[in-house]
């Protein structure tokens, strides 16, 4: 559990939370037609910054994109007296995409961004990229819950952001998933998401220990505004394991991730619930599954995407803020575009605002790659799960020698392959992991790799299989690179613009942990995150805080990196717990 | 036509990556998709009218009528015979 200082929005409707609050409740949308627009061929409806305003926020020397997370986190920074500077305040960073219109350059790298921001912020420790597609806003907070309830820091600044582009639009209308009209939430009329851009923050910190605080603010009694005095309570995170797209129909992973959370809470506590609801055929479908069999089907729920469009990497944070300010007035947002439900699990959704009461609430994200996660905020402080368990890592390490796979060490286990050896992953795959997965050759470079990590692991370790709830944790530095070029080239090629849906999947880092979860079957938490270099105490803590806190036994986890086809490196071990 | 079915098997083998798979080992009266065909899928599907506009110039907005067309390699080649830019 930790505890909400301050929060900001920084989007279409304002510059701050208060702005986009009230511009919201005045029932203004940041939604428009874009006819034209980076000379797409197909028109579509996105909540994008005007010019004028690119103008107003630009910053010299940064992208517009740093820009937006610069002054969404400062402004955010004003309403308290943390010390950024401190090695216990950390930067976490939500994008799907970041600065990809800087491909090619060194600023593509998001962990360049995420440098760039905390250093202009002031800040000394090294910043950690969440790189989970849509769920990525959640997957960073429940991050720095789990990194600040172990206290590894005592503040984290979360940022989660979007600046969209022709590679983004481009790609989701290859996927047919972009609407030309302003989107409908679970509404009968839907046709597909709006993409939206925005950067919004929130500052945590651990409760009953501020040390980062110069001048104690007042935990007793705090004062809710804004979202400050929230707590966001605990969350989960699930892997559908069915399919890198499309939802499981059943809404398997997204109940389970529910369950995991709201896990000895009363559901009349809730306020409202949250939802994802990005106006996808199925998406919305498979969300309404889930909530009924959750037992959410009298909760009212709130809807945002009708205002902003889908803010992809900001969603998590900007939505659960919103939420916040809504639950502090004791309303349910009007779900902008939904006027008749078209979904079959039974859902309590009202085309206007209503009044509820309850003094929590629930935040759904469901994203590609099969990731799930609900989390819980609650104007009142609870206890989180025990700290209690130890975590072990047996790793392994195997080398390669003349060809063959070998033990170095049976206590310390971990597969390594890279691009020195001379065997591309296909080598491996055809040579030594026994092959029949047809998919594997539809897969990219980055994903190859950590696939056949994986399986050479289950073999060199003997472990016929995973138990379902293994969690799958891998980290890299370049990202999706090798796929942002291989999707760019379609869509400017010179002959002619075809954007590929299937290369454009593997633009998101996270398809990896998607495709071993499938692979082996594995429900668990799934996430993909962006550091600067291979910074093993790093990787390990966050490791070490996901499994105190995360509710799961087993991970595969490592460091999964590819810069080209032919300069890659993965490094994967099983870690354990035990208690 | 069989020349058509022979160039596309080629050209959907290529951008599906189906690698295991040789363009003589699909019939081309057989399902591309469900438990009894080659295991197509949603995505697949994407990719196919990308491949058709590409290589034929023919644009098929809406993807729902993708399912009587995908069906077989046959039925594929029918709708470019129909369809194909001259």
């Amino acid at each position: 559990m930790i505890r909400v200082l301050s929060t900001n929005i920084t989007s279409p409707l304002g510059l701050t939370t208060e702005e986009n609050y009230r511009a919201i409740r005045g029932g203004a949308t940041a939604l428009r037609t874009c006819e034209g627009q980076w000379n797409l061929p197909e028109t579509f409806c996105a909540g994008l910054f005007t010019e004028e305003q690119k103008a107003s926020l630009a910053m010299q020397g940064y992208t517009f994109f740093e820009a937006i997370c610069i002054r969404s986190a400062r402004e955010a920074l004003s309403h308290t007296h943390i010390d950024v500077a401190s090695p216990k305040a950390i930067l976490i960073l939500s994008t799907t995409k970041g600065n990809v219109e800087m491909l090619g350059t060194k600023l593509y790298y998001p962990s360049e961004a995420a440098q760039r921001i905390a250093h202009e912020l002031g800040m000394t420790t090294k910043p950690i990229v969440v790189q989970n597609a849509c769920v990525s806003g959640l997957s960073a907070q429940l991050l720095a819950e789990r990194l600040l309830s172990g206290g590894f820091y005592d503040c984290a600044i979360v940022v989660g952001a979007e600046v969209q582009c022709k590679f983004i639009v481009a790609g989701f209308q290859s996927l047919k998933a972009v609407s030309s009209q302003p989107c409908r939430p679970f509404d009968m009329e839907r046709d597909g998401l709006n993409p939206g851009e925005a950067a919004a923050t929130i500052i945590f910190e651990k409760p009953q220990t501020s040390p980062l605080l110069k001048e104690r603010e007042s935990m007793v009694n705090a004062q809710c505004s804004m979202g400050k005095g929230w707590y966001l309570i605990t969350g989960a995170s699930r892997n559908d394991a069915y399919h890198n797209v499309s939802p499981s129909p059943k809404g398997d992973g997204l109940l389970s991730a529910i369950n995991a959370t709201m896990e000895g809470w009363v559901v009349s506590r809730l306020a409202t619930v949250s939802v994802h609801g990005t106006a996808t055929l199925f998406g919305d479908q498979m969300e309404s599954v889930a909530i009924e069999r959750a037992g959410l089907s009298d909760i009212p729920l709130s809807a945002l995407k009708g205002y902003y469009g889908h803010t992809m990497g900001a969603a998590g944070v900007l939505e659960a803020i919103i939420t916040m300010c809504a639950t502090d007035d004791g309303i349910v947002i009007a779900p902008k575009g939904f006027a008749e439900a078209g979904v079959s699990g039974r859902i309590c959704m009202n085309a206007t605002e209503t009044r509820t009461e309850g003094d929590a609430f629930l935040k759904l994200l469901s994203g590609f790659g099969g990731c799930n996660v609900a989390a819980l905020y609650s104007k009142k402080p609870l206890p989180g799960p025990s700290q209690e368990s130890i975590v072990h890592s047996y790793e392994s390490i195997v080398r390669k020698v003349r060809g063959q796979w070998s033990m170095v060490n049976s206590q310390r286990q971990v597969v390594r392959i890279s691009s020195e050896s001379g065997q591309t992953p296909a080598d491996i795959y055809r040579n030594e992991t026994g092959q029949g997965y047809p998919k594997f050759y539809k897969m990219d470079i980055l994903t190859r790799v950590a696939f056949v990590a994986a399986e050479l692991l289950m073999k060199q370790t003997g472990t016929a299989s995973l138990p379902e709830t293994c969690a799958v944790i891998l980290f890299g530095h370049s990202s999706s690179v090798v796929s942002d070029r291989h999707f760019l080239s379609t869509i400017s090629s010179a002959d002619g613009f075809f954007p590929s849906p299937s290369v454009f999947i593997y633009t998101l880092p996270n398809i990896t942990v998607g495709e071993i979860s499938i692979r082996h079957h594995l429900h668990g938490e799934t996430t993909f995150y962006v550091l600067p270099d291979k910074d093993e105490a790093l990787m390990r803590q966050i490791i070490t805080a996901s499994m105190v806190n995360g509710r799961w036994s087993m991970a595969i986890g490592g460091w999964v990196d590819a810069e080209d086809e032919t300069d890659f490196e993965c490094e994967l071990s099983i870690y354990n717990i035990t208690k | 036509m069989e020349q058509l079915i022979n160039d596309l098997k080629v050209k959907i083998k290529e951008a599906l990556n189906l690698e295991e798979l040789a363009p003589q080992d699909f019939d081309a009266d057989a399902p591309l998709f469900g438990e009894e065909g080659i295991g197509l899928d949603s995505i697949d599907v994407l990719e196919l009218i990308v491949l058709l506009e590409r290589e034929y110039g023919i644009r098929l907005s809406n993807p729902k009528e993708g399912k009587a067309i995908f069906k077989t390699v046959r039925t594929i080649a029918e709708y470019i015979k129909e369809n194909e830019k001259k």
